[in-house]
């Protein structure tokens, strides 16, 4: 348990927001999904987002990435539009929201990741294969690399989206629901690298379900639930209370201390 | 010999093939094949019109203003649909027939003034392509089908090339695409406006209905030859030339329709390759099914031995009775064990062999840790047979 505690200290580096989210409200044909966020996220936290399905996580993300158009309210990433922070920025969507049957392999999909510096019409090069293959090998998939990706199984593919977010070395990570459908080898997998993300300074950003490992996973936590609930550091916030006021029922999760 | 008129012909036909094949390509990634039906019946106003004021079927002005109705119709398609209403195919059903008949009635209406009538529009005069001669300075230069073609597949090409990687990333993962600042929507309406100058462009020489099936027979059948995508833009080119050339010359024996003939190789193209495709292909999956079916009993049989020391449990003709198969099914998953080496028999009882057991131990590891897939792998390692 204590080399729990000290996984889930904050670096040293808290102070300087990465992400701020004023006053923001997104609609679907006029029916708000998300009503007036405010929301700051600290540099350097792993931080999950939690709420019940259609709570708004994943619109609240693609929102923040300009994916979505919201009806008011704005977004800061390092104090700046997202349009100009980009390059600070990776997003891993959700591995249901792309078709796996589309012909190309493992290496060609990280390399994606790195079209985003490249910009418009410059094609990627040596450099940006060597920073994929690299990619591919932090996340175990070199040997993987000349696979077509519908040959994956679903936890070879989320570690597929896993090394294109990491090509973007990015600052901050976004991630819609990285152990949905992975084995548990993986989940393990993924985490370890979240982990190894935070502590290199970085922001990630996840939207996650299995509230049983927020405490272990985490040292960040926003409630949402077309409103925001709450958030913080974990050991402050994830109580019985705030799942109570964010899922509507009597949550109880056992917080092992 | 071939006439310079039949070499033409056949130039142009290919040339279609082409541009439309690139397109195509995409289209039938992006799950949009309907919308390109949509397209190449709706221009049929856009291009009435641009005759009125043209009084000319090769005119760019008419191209323009054919591949606007196109564009028009995409806008009218997510417009509808994106009221929530009604779903994305029934919006293309309503919104292509109401521009195609307004085209209908623009002719019917005129036909008296217009050189244009609506069998021309469904099924081209490729034929007469190279009587319209283009004149520069009153030297020909060859037909102007041809020039119109060619431009519009020289634009495609470039703009491929250019923006392949975008139409790629956008294709693939629209969301990636738009975090990235690649705009899915200028990437979208990028190839829709492709598609419509295409679809006009071509038109004239093989019709509305030839253009769909230009667009949408080639990839679907590279999509099932290739997990590549430059190798299935590859091959739909490729299929699409081979089909423009092979329709030419059976309409020329059946002295029938170009468009149609090769309309009906493009089919018969992609009843092959649906039929016969490697590993996508429909006789493939079938027998890929039989031999996993057997494979599967192969290992509850093996496991059965494994599990069982007792002769009655591994005498052959209890089998049937026990796992409750059928004889037929027996024999063969016996036979099976046996040509593998997983087994042997001895008057009637069956027992694993030293390989027999180290497979089934290694497959009943990867059951309990749920790793069934490894199975898989290993099987390329024990088996002298597949099923």
């Amino acid at each position: 348990m204590k080399k729990q505690t000290k996984d889930n200290e904050t670096p040293a580096s808290a102070g300087v927001v990465a992400v701020k989210v004023d006053d923001l409200t997104v609609a679907y044909n006029y029916k708000p999904v998300l009503w007036d966020i405010d929301l700051e996220i600290p540099e350097g936290v792993l931080m999950a987002i939690v709420g019940p399905n259609g709570a708004g996580k994943s619109t609240l993300i693609k929102s923040i990435l300009g994916i979505l158009k919201p009806i008011a309210g704005s977004v800061a990433i390092y104090d700046k539009p997202y349009e100009k922070q980009r390059q600070l920025v990776a997003y891993v969507p959700q591995k249901g929201s792309v078709d796996w049957d589309f012909p190309t392999t493992a290496l060609d999909v990280v390399m994606m990741g790195t079209y985003g510096s490249l910009g418009w019409i410059k094609r990627p090069g040596q450099k940006e294969k060597k920073a994929a293959l690299e990619a591919l090998e932090k996340v175990g998939m070199l040997p993987f690399k000349n696979r077509q990706i519908s040959q994956l199984s679903g936890g070879q593919q989320q570690r597929i989206f896993l090394a294109r977010a990491l090509v973007q070395n990015a600052s901050i990570y976004f991630m819609d629901e990285p152990f949905q459908g992975v084995d548990a080898s993986t989940e393990i997998a993924i985490i370890n690298i979240l982990k190894a993300l935070r502590k290199a300074g970085k922001t990630v950003i996840v939207v996650h379900h299995d509230l049983q490992t927020v405490p272990e996973y985490f040292d960040w936590v926003t409630f949402l639930n077309v409103k925001k609930i709450a958030t913080g550091p974990v050991k402050d916030i994830f109580s019985d209370d705030n799942l109570t006021k964010t899922y509507g029922i009597n949550y109880k999760v056992s917080i092992q201390e | 010999m071939m006439s310079s008129a039949q070499f033409e012909i056949q130039l142009i036909a290919s040339l279609v093939a082409v541009a439309c094949a690139i397109p195509g390509t995409f289209l039938v990634l992006r799950k949009m094949a309907m919308i390109s039906d949509a397209i190449s019946h709706s221009i049929l106003p856009g291009i009435v019109i641009g005759f009125f004021i043209t009084h000319d079927l090769n005119s760019p002005l008419l191209i323009l203003l054919a591949a606007l109705t196109g564009i028009i119709t995409v806008i009218l398609v997510e417009y509808i649909q994106k009221t929530g209403l009604v779903k994305e195919d029934t919006a293309i059903g309503l919104v292509f027939p109401a521009l195609f008949s307004i085209g209908v009635i623009m002719i019917a209406k005129n036909a008296n003034d217009v050189h244009l009538d609506v069998d021309a529009v469904l099924l081209g005069e490729l034929a007469f392509a190279p009587f319209d001669r283009l004149l520069i300075g009153g030297t020909d230069v060859g037909p102007k089908s041809l020039w119109i073609v060619g431009t519009i597949l020289l634009i495609t090409i470039t703009l491929l090339f250019t923006f392949f990687k975008e139409l790629k990333v956008s294709t693939f993962d629209k969301g990636l695409a738009a975090s990235l600042g690649f705009s899915p929507a200028i990437i979208h309406y990028g190839l829709m406006s492709v598609s419509s100058v295409t679809t006009v462009g071509a038109f004239d020489a093989v019709g509305a209905i030839l253009v769909v099936a230009l667009m949408i027979a080639p990839a679907a059948a590279a999509y099932l030859l290739t997990t590549d995508l430059k190798k299935m833009l590859g091959l739909s080119i490729g299929f699409g030339i081979f089909s423009a050339i092979l329709g030419y010359w059976v309409a020329h024996w059946l002295d029938a329709s170009i468009s149609g003939s090769i309309t009906s190789v493009l089919g018969l193209v992609f009843l092959l390759v649906y039929l016969f495709a490697p590993t996508k292909g429909i006789i493939a999956v079938m027998y890929r099914e039989k031999q996993q079916r057997r494979e599967v009993s192969l290992i509850t049989f093996l496991l059965h031995l494994k599990n069982h020391d007792e002769i009655s449990e591994r005498h052959v003709k209890h089998l049937n009775e026990h796992i409750n198969w059928q004889k037929v099914r027996s024999k063969s998953v016996l036979d099976l064990a046996q040509k593998n080496n997983m087994i042997t028999i001895d008057n009637n009882i069956v027992s694993l062999t030293e390989k027999g057991d180290e497979f089934t131990s290694k497959a009943i590891d990867y059951i309990i840790t749920n790793e069934d897939a490894q199975i898989e792998d290993m099987k390329d390692d024990f088996f002298l047979f597949r099923g």
